[in-house]
């Protein structure tokens, strides 16, 4: 079959490497990027051994030991929420960070990101913390479930301006969102839809920080709901908008986004197979293995598509060099950068791609890399990259830089870069590769535009 | 040694008794404390007491008996105007240096051999001395008893420069380090030296010792920062009192007289002035202050002239809690200079719970000039604040305070607290049940507390503490005592907290973490009680902190 990214069938057929496009390591660590918010060395020569798809097998089943790390993660964050700062945030990166199964983490994010829950307006640690819960609860299971549960979460109802939903005063307005945004995508739905939406919701009230069912308020006559007609109540416009085909529709798009390309525009037909994974008998789970043991995935259309955001950033230095760091102060940085945790800034979400890019964020990019990797300061250069090279052998070539450059960039870089980088320190002071300093190295590195690219 | 160290050096720490300095350090039973705090099993501290046992069997004595001949006549540390470090340690017995230090030598040339890097030790004579270098950092020379160990050649050339060209400027000859010596004077174990002209221009420093606007640093450290920007110099002098280390600060800069800095915290010898801190059962720290609020803001355009969010937010509450009445004129001046504060460990009602962050209940003691007069409007001012916090919760949806009186042996008091928690299954409840806010005025006190047994049992205390300043130190404004037992409990309590804030803090594992904490709660159980005095003499002020241990 001819490679065609806008042919359905060549787009999902499962990737098998070839002369073309032969399974190395810069494919490896572009899935480790994507799915697990990068790799460490071992990660990806275990996956150059295994082959893609064996890797995506490990990848997206849940690890043994997962239930047991999230059951102990989840009672630190709700400690954490029970206070103001950025405890629980720092919880949840740190779980990022370590977690047996980075994809749920990933895909907690994504949903995050979809539902655009602030605490700019719950104003509750503790609500976002048991919203996120969720997320990873239903993440990667099955899409009714998963809006079901988000629902039933204060914390939406609060940030929908929807508080009080009495059959007096019914808010069209969170409708709109909960159809253009949350399921069936801009555009499908009509006002006559979103009214009776609303009366569905009917009787839902946000009372001491609970959401509470008050019968007197809600509206029991019949209700034709996207041309479906009964008592339909909170559960049964979740499973007309769970099921109608516009949702799986958008939230194929909105994965293809996430995972493939920040720029795609995919057709309707294109996405057409993805969407029929993500809904019906099949779960979120599926459309997103399905997603990444694609052809689509592994294209030169993917390949480097996607602008970093700033978590994705952070991660992405530690978590290749195996270590650690204190993520208070991460997340008090990445907020500084435009992504903080637990406040998107609108119900979209964060604007992602090109938007996380602006004179002052590069520079606080290149700054938080300098950080993360200095010996010393707010980071106590707990990161260890010439532990990493070490235990690797990578300083038996020349100090470590070309295998630093294999991890991090895995030869990603335009012979002036590579050039520039030879030629020593930069006009900002930082030492090139050819320093023998495997920090300053890092940091040089994962200050470089190519870096900025997932 | 100050005869060898350059004049322009900005510290110099002196250590003339170290054994009876590190004495507590050494006893076997904190070495056992840390040991077992580390845990046994700790590989680092396990490769760490091999290499102690080696040297021992090496040198032929035991490390603490090693110790006293190697280093028992003395330390001391200097930093140059480069940042260049130098430690000098005088012994008295000059074969076992020499025998050390062949060790040393011998184990740093072998691992430099074996790593294929015999040029990172190396030896050389610098005027008639031998001079020793391991790695990138580190240079040492032996002279007779003495150790030199610095990190960088340069600085230890310029004190054997000044060891056999005597005559050239020294800190020995320096007016201001000697000043500061005679201040600390010879009955000090150990002092510390800053020459405040040189550091004072460091950033960090300069950053410190700024008027920073800050409300709260102002009323506390009074003329403190002022006199220090007066200053050329500051000192430390350490001093053995029995079971009593001592520390306390000396220099020659003096804030400018009765100018707004000392104006509200100088006692003004109308009968005011320091009260003896208030104790209560599990008292953890009792601060006494004699500060003339009153004045105080009187002066705020001068003390801290920048109109913060913070600062307007405060004015503008304390005009709704007062009713409009002016602050500084209609509150302030009603309220006497002795103001007293109170943490103690709190006990938490059986019925209520636990919650799962232990916070220790806190008071702050005011006297009022007439509280005939002006009893009410405090108490009035203490209801609508409560008032508003529960408007404020209610806007979100949480749980407001149930007002309510209470009488303590005839002392009349209000209470707030929150409903019991419904469901307790998980174990904890939430941290606002820390908090049962309470106003108490028995006299011409009044109490503001955190927690209703606080006050309660300050309304006792109050009864029985005097009422007039102590005359045993008349120039003291600030005297705060902590109590070691009480502050390793309530750290005890929240021992799980720490660890996890540590873990995401730093970054730390969880085993790391616990080995830390347990560490830090191991040093602070040898804590019995602490001081600390603030005063002015002879129109400088001056810290004293007086630490005795278990």
């Amino acid at each position: 079959m001819k490679p065609d990214p806008n042919d359905p069938a060549w787009a999902w057929a499962p990737f098998k490497p070839d002369a073309a496009r032969p399974w190395d390591l810069r494919l490896a660590a572009h899935l480790y990027r994507r799915a697990a918010f990068g790799g460490t060395w071992p990660e990806l020569q275990r996956a150059l051994t295994e082959g893609p798809q064996a890797t995506i097998d490990r990848l997206a089943r849940p690890a043994p030991e997962a239930a047991d790390f999230n059951r102990l993660y989840d009672d630190y964050e709700n400690a954490a929420a029970a206070s103001a700062g950025y405890g629980s945030q720092a919880w949840w990166l740190r779980r990022m960070i370590e977690s047996p199964q980075p994809l749920q983490e990933q895909v907690t994010l994504f949903w995050h990101n979809h539902f655009g829950i602030s605490n700019v307006h719950v104003k509750s640690n503790a609500s976002l913390c048991r919203h996120t819960h969720v997320l990873r609860q239903h993440g990667l299971g099955v899409f009714e479930a998963l809006l079901d549960a988000v629902l039933a979460q204060p914390a939406v109802w609060i940030c929908l301006g929807a508080g009080a939903n009495g059959k007096r005063s019914l808010w069209d307005s969170s409708v709109r969102i909960l159809m253009d945004r949350y399921t069936l995508g801009p555009g499908r739905c009509s006002d006559s839809d979103v009214r009776e939406g609303a009366r569905a919701l009917s009787g839902w009230i946000v009372s001491q920080g609970e959401l509470r069912f008050v019968p007197g308020e809600y509206d029991a006559k019949s209700k034709k709901i996207l041309g479906q007609e009964g008592d339909l109540d909170r559960k049964g416009l979740v499973r007309i908008l769970a099921k109608h085909p516009a949702t799986s529709q958008w939230l194929a798009q909105r994965l293809v986004r996430w995972f493939v390309s920040d720029t795609a525009k995919p057709s309707d037909s294109l996405l057409a197979p993805l969407a029929r994974q993500l809904t019906g008998e099949g779960n979120i789970a599926k459309g997103v293995e399905m997603l990444l043991r694609s052809n689509l995935f592994f294209s030169t259309e993917a390949y480097r598509q996607k602008v970093r955001s700033p978590v994705e950033l952070a991660l992405g230095i530690i978590r290749p060099l195996e270590g650690r760091t204190g993520t208070v102060q991460l997340a008090a940085d990445l907020a500084r950068l435009g992504q903080e945790l637990y406040e998107p800034p609108t119900i979209q979400g964060w604007a992602g791609g090109l938007a996380w890019l602006n004179p002052l964020t590069t520079l606080g990019r290149a700054k938080l890399a300098e950080a993360l990797l200095a010996v010393s300061g707010a980071y106590g250069g707990k990161l260890d990259p010439a532990g990493v090279v070490r235990r690797h052998g990578g300083a038996a070539k020349d100090g470590g830089s070309q295998f630093l450059i294999d991890l991090y960039l895995q030869g990603d870089l335009t012979p002036e870069t590579l050039g520039a980088l030879e030629a020593g320190p930069s006009a900002a002071g930082a030492k090139g590769p050819g320093s023998a300093d495997p920090r300053h190295i890092a940091a040089r590195l994962a200050s470089l535009p190519e870096f900025q690219l997932a | 040694m100050a005869t060898w160290i350059p004049a322009d050096s900005p510290i110099m720490v002196e250590v003339s008794e170290p054994m009876a300095l590190l004495g507590p350090l050494l006893k076997p039973e904190f070495g056992k404390s840390v040991t077992t705090a580390l845990g046994n099993g700790n590989p680092k501290l396990q490769q760490f007491g091999t290499v102690v046992a080696a040297l021992e069997l090496q040198l032929g004595t035991d490390w603490r008996t090693g110790l006293s001949r190697l280093a028992g006549k003395g330390l001391s540390f200097c930093v140059d105007s480069s940042g260049a470090t130098l430690l000098a340690a005088d012994g008295e017995d000059e074969k076992l240096l020499s025998k050390l230090n062949d060790i040393i030598w011998q184990f740093a040339s072998s691992g430099a051999d074996q790593q294929d890097h015999p040029e990172t030790t190396a030896s050389h004579d610098y005027r008639g001395v031998k001079m020793w270098t391991i790695g990138t950092n580190e240079v040492h020379a032996l002279l007779g008893p003495r150790l030199l160990l610095g990190n960088r050649a340069s600085f230890l050339n310029k004190v054997l420069d000044q060891r056999a060209d005597a005559g050239g400027k020294t800190l020995a000859s320096s007016a201001l380090f000697n000043a500061a010596r005679e201040a600390v004077g010879k009955e000090a174990v150990a002092s510390i030296f800053l020459n405040l002209q040189t550091l004072r221009e460091t950033p960090g420093l300069k950053k410190a010792l700024a008027e920073d606007g800050n409300p709260l640093a102002a009323l506390l450290l009074a003329d403190t920062k002022a006199a220090l920007r007066n200053a050329s110099w500051l000192a430390l002098g350490v001093y053995v009192n029995g079971d009593k280390l001592v520390l306390r600060t000396y220099t020659d800069g003096a804030a400018p007289a009765a100018t707004k800095w000392t104006s509200f915290s100088t006692p003004p010898g109308t009968g005011a002035g320091l009260l003896p801190p208030l104790t209560v059962p599990g008292t953890i720290a009792s601060l006494s202050l004699c500060r003339d609020l009153h004045a105080f803001y009187a002066a705020k355009d001068a003390l801290f002239p920048e109109r913060t969010s913070g600062l307007i937010f405060f004015e503008n509450m304390m005009g709704i809690f007062f009713s409009g009445m002016d602050l500084t004129e209609g509150v302030l001046s009603e309220v006497r200079p002795e103001v007293r504060v109170v943490v103690a460990k709190q006990q938490y009602d059986p019925d209520v719970g636990t919650p799962a962050t232990q916070m220790p209940a806190f008071a702050a003691v005011l006297r009022l000039k007439d509280p005939q007069r002006f009893g009410e409007t405090v108490e009035e001012a203490w209801q609508k604040a409560i008032g508003l916090a529960n408007f404020t919760r209610g806007q979100q949806a949480l749980p407001g305070l149930i007002i309510d009186k209470a009488n303590q042996d005839g002392v009349k008091y209000t209470i707030s607290y929150y409903r019991p928690p419904t469901d307790k299954s998980s174990g904890t409840i939430d941290a606002r049940y820390n908090f049962r806010p309470s106003l108490a005025r028995p006299g011409d006190y009044v109490i503001l507390s955190s927690t209703d047994a606080l006050a309660r049992d300050l309304i006792e205390a109050v009864k029985q503490a005097p009422s007039t300043p102590a005359k045993t130190s008349p120039a003291a404004n600030s005297l705060m005592e902590v109590e070691g037992p009480a502050l390793s409990a309530i750290l005890e309590a929240n021992r799980e907290q720490m660890v996890r804030k540590n873990m995401i803090d730093k970054g730390d594992s969880r085993e790391k973490a616990e080995s830390d904490i347990q560490v830090l709660l191991a040093a602070l159980g040898h804590l019995d009680h602490a001081t600390l005095t603030l005063r002015r003499e002879a129109g400088r002020p001056q810290a004293e902190l007086e630490i005795r241990f278990q």
